[in-house]
């Protein structure tokens, strides 16, 4: 079955594979695959490579890098050869995420308001209270339907047993989502002879989704609510997300300087015709950057008067200031009780085991077991700060260990996940490389998940590092329609 | 339309067709200084108004040409070079404003620009068509293939006041040899420079066709300045800007489109009543000046009243007004 060009030896080396089990066999998900891929020459490859590169290229879809001075924009890179999940799966994945967004979501609302969960003891008041991301400026607040995350992007992999697990939770301003978009009209232009029979999940119906769940959430009373996107401006990294989506669903991309408050508590855009009222405001900026007045008084991104205009409940944030507190790579160890308190069911998707620094024992844990471990700061994102115990030198794991110690808050460790392998051209045919998923999930009126996801792949042999930052890449996802036979 | 917005469009037709402007006039008198023997750039410095900057630019980079300050220097930031990456930012933040074949074609002029490392004296011939070239492009894309919206038109509003402001520049620059002299009248070099000045304008053609057998200085001036029927004469832009203006504007309550409504009809009116010699008997530097100065007038009405106005403000113009 694996024999072709691109796929000759593919099965030697390839334990945790989602394409070959660990005996070297098929799985049933990507036959069709495969047999047409073990058709394609490598010239045949490199042609549609090139043709799906320059395709992104000429359609300026880029990311911005803020180290590099030289052209500040990049492709982020694409691979070509999709990653395939089963119909039956996902159902699962998809009920999973569904529960975990109701239950965080009944969390915030619980933390800002009653605090039923701290005081029955269930998640430890400390951690909540001095997460950075918790705002006590929305103690006592409820945002239309309950509603703090709005969008989010829950990273899962696939664990050692096949099965996937939530490695973290994204609430504040999640990206991606216009890669999986484009790479799907790419696959469609540059591969349509790698479509299976029965087709894949749509995953165009996004920013309909994303309006509705936007125009859903509006502040009581407003009438045929009016939404605007606020992005920090052309230099951040997710800029051409932002044009993307605001295009995609027709609604004025906005800067700070564009929205005024007025003197009624009401947020306006300034048009060339006068001031017209906004409703929802979909944020693509940080907390910390919303509002002078109330966050960094040096920030020139956000609107002066826009958390007194949230606060009156006269606008709608989304994603709500403060979501972050329940993204908290500490409080995620809590996330299981979480749903279990609040939904009182059993989680769907698992999370990976996770030791607290701030609980003695699991400290104690961590310190006798970080050579099989995998530490991580509480507040990073993007990768940075990650020491693998198994590759740390001596100096690294002391140093790590020191700072965990002084700061017990910001650590948590896990176990070094061999999370799986997928196909991935390397150099002159497939190898398996590691990937994580980041689908997209949407809480308004109703919940919504994008079928599939963000795939980002580590590119080199080895690696378990898919950030975009640190020279990963992307690949479009297939929820199959049906189980091929 | 978002105000951001709407005055980024005017700032990309402004640049835009600055940046066309400087490569038009630098082509011209590159090739004049070559054959009449003489250094005419720092004429065209003085032009782009940055002659205090040449001298601040030649401390920090000693051998600094004319040429390679007005085209490429990124210590100039009215350069050719410098003006058209202001328009390409500002292009990256409109992608949802313009259309996918002006971006690839406006990016394709930036990476065209910025791949070249080194400038020399032979590049200036290159340089200067490919950007004319390119720049005539995304114009004409533009009109082509962008909606014809609000934004088309304060794009055009930009596009025509900066060719006023420009064209009276190329006059402005040139006005001794193009008035009625002492000595030198229909000399050989004047001639020769008559035609330079209607080649910075795009003019040569135009002046042929309307039938003027001898090339003379004052039909040079009375055609860039008064000639309705030629597309970059100070008369065209400003009604061309008075008609974009107006399109831009049909929303807009009036108190915020009146400022700078009645200063663009104002300045129509003074050029249909007047004539060159009339100017240039009253003065065409003065003349020149004076109409620079009523088109910094008319922007800085576009800005305050429309692009920028607070509610606050606007009230106080009004109240003037009335």
């Amino acid at each position: 079955m694996l024999e072709g060009e691109l796929l000759d030896g593919y099965a030697a080396n390839a334990p945790d594979d989602e394409m070959v089990d660990a005996q070297g066999a098929l799985r049933p998900d990507y036959r069709e695959l495969a047999e047409t891929l073990g058709g394609w020459s490598l010239e045949e490859y490199e042609q549609r490579k090139t043709r799906a590169d320059l395709a992104l290229l000429s359609a300026g879809i880029t990311f911005n890098v803020y180290s590099d001075e030289e052209g500040t924009e990049r492709i982020f890179p694409f691979s070509l050869i999709p990653r395939i999940v089963g119909a039956e799966e996902w159902k699962g994945v998809d009920a999973g995420l569904k529960q975990r967004l109701r239950a965080l979501n009944l969390f915030l609302s619980d933390l800002y308001g009653e605090r039923r969960i701290l005081k029955e003891k269930v998640v430890p008041e400390e951690i909540v209270l001095s997460s950075p991301g918790y705002r006590p400026e929305m103690e006592g607040f409820e945002p239309p339907l309950g509603v703090y995350a709005h969008v989010a992007g829950c990273d899962l992999v696939r664990d050692e047993s096949g099965e996937f697990v939530v490695l973290e939770d994204n609430l504040r301003t999640p990206s991606g989502v216009s890669y999986v978009l484009e790479n799907r009209t790419v696959m469609l232009r540059v591969v349509p002879d790698l479509f299976p029979r029965w087709g894949v999940q749509a995953v165009t119906d996004y920013p309909n989704q994303l309006l509705a769940t936007l125009l859903s959430v509006g502040p009581e009373g407003s009438d045929g609510p009016r939404a605007v996107l606020l992005t920090p401006g052309i230099y951040n990294s997710a800029y051409f997300e932002h044009s993307f989506l605001s295009q995609q669903m027709g609604i004025p991309l906005v800067e700070g300087t564009d929205l005024t408050v007025g003197d009624d508590d009401c947020v306006y855009l300034r048009s060339t015709t006068g001031l017209e009222q906004v409703d929802v405001v979909y944020r693509r900026i940080d907390d910390d950057f919303l509002d002078p007045l109330v966050y960094r008084a040096d920030s020139l991104l956000g609107v002066p008067g826009l958390m007194r205009a949230y606060l009156a409940g006269n606008v709608t944030l989304a994603n709500a200031p403060g979501a972050g507190v329940a993204d908290d790579k500490v409080v995620y160890r809590w996330v299981p009780e979480i749903i279990r308190f609040y939904l009182n069911e059993d989680p769907i998707l698992q999370n990976v085991e996770t030791f607290s620094a701030l609980i003695p024992s699991e400290r104690d844990y961590i310190k006798a077991h970080a050579r099989e471990l995998v530490l991580k700061p509480a507040n990073e994102s993007g990768g940075y700060g990650v020491l693998i115990g198994e590759q740390a030198t001596e100096e690294e794991l002391g140093a790590t260990l020191a700072q965990m110690e002084a700061e017990p808050r910001n650590w948590i460790a896990q176990p070094l996940l061999h999370f799986s392998t997928i196909p991935t051209f390397d150099e002159d045919r497939l190898k398996p490389r590691r990937a994580d998923l980041r689908p997209f999930v949407l809480s308004g009126e109703e919940t919504w998940v994008i079928p599939g996801g963000l795939t980002r792949v580590a590119l080199r042999e080895g690696s378990y590092v898919v950030n975009s930052s640190q020279g990963g890449g992307s690949k479009d996802t297939w929820v199959l329609n049906e189980e091929p036979d | 339309m978002l105000s951001r917005v709407a005055e980024n469009l005017y700032w990309l037709g402004r640049y835009l067709e600055r940046t066309e402007n400087i490569a038009r006039m630098a082509h011209v008198e590159h090739e004049v200084s070559l054959e009449g023997g003489q250094e005419v750039w720092h004429s065209l410095v003085s032009t782009t108004a940055s002659n205090e900057l040449y001298w601040e630019a030649l401390l920090e980079s000693p051998g600094l040409t004319h040429s390679e300050f007005l085209l490429f220097s990124a210590l100039n930031p009215g350069s050719l070079r410098s003006t058209f990456v202001r328009a390409r930012e500002l292009a990256r933040g409109l992608r949802e404003h313009i259309s996918r074949e002006v971006w690839e074609e406006i990016n394709a002029l930036y990476l065209f620009l910025s791949r070249r490392k080194q400038f020399g004296a032979g590049d200036v011939h290159e340089l200067c068509t490919e950007t004319q070239r390119r720049t005539q492009t995304i114009l004409g894309l533009y009109d082509n293939t962008v909606l014809r919206d609000e934004g088309r038109e304060w794009f055009r509003c930009g596009m025509y006041l900066e060719r006023a402001d420009m064209t009276s520049r190329i006059v402005d620059a040139k006005y001794h040899i193009l008035l009625p002299g002492d000595d030198s009248v229909g000399g050989a070099f004047d001639r020769f420079q008559w035609v330079a000045v209607l080649r910075s304008a795009s003019a040569r053609e135009a002046y042929r066709r309307l039938g003027y057998s001898e090339v003379d200085g004052m039909l040079v001036a009375q055609l860039l300045i008064f000639s309705v029927e030629f597309p970059r004469s100070l008369a065209f832009s400003v009604q061309a800007l008075a008609r974009h203006y107006q399109q831009a504007t049909a929303e807009a309550p009036k108190r915020r489109r009146a400022g700078a409504e009645r200063r663009i009809a104002l300045l129509n009116l003074d050029l249909g009543a007047s004539d060159v010699e009339q100017v240039v008997d009253e003065g065409l530097h003065e003349f020149i000046d004076e109409f620079q100065g009523r088109l910094i007038e008319v922007d800085r009405a576009i800005t305050e009243d429309i692009f920028r106005a607070e509610p606050g403000r606007v009230a106080q113009v009004r109240l003037v007004e009335d």
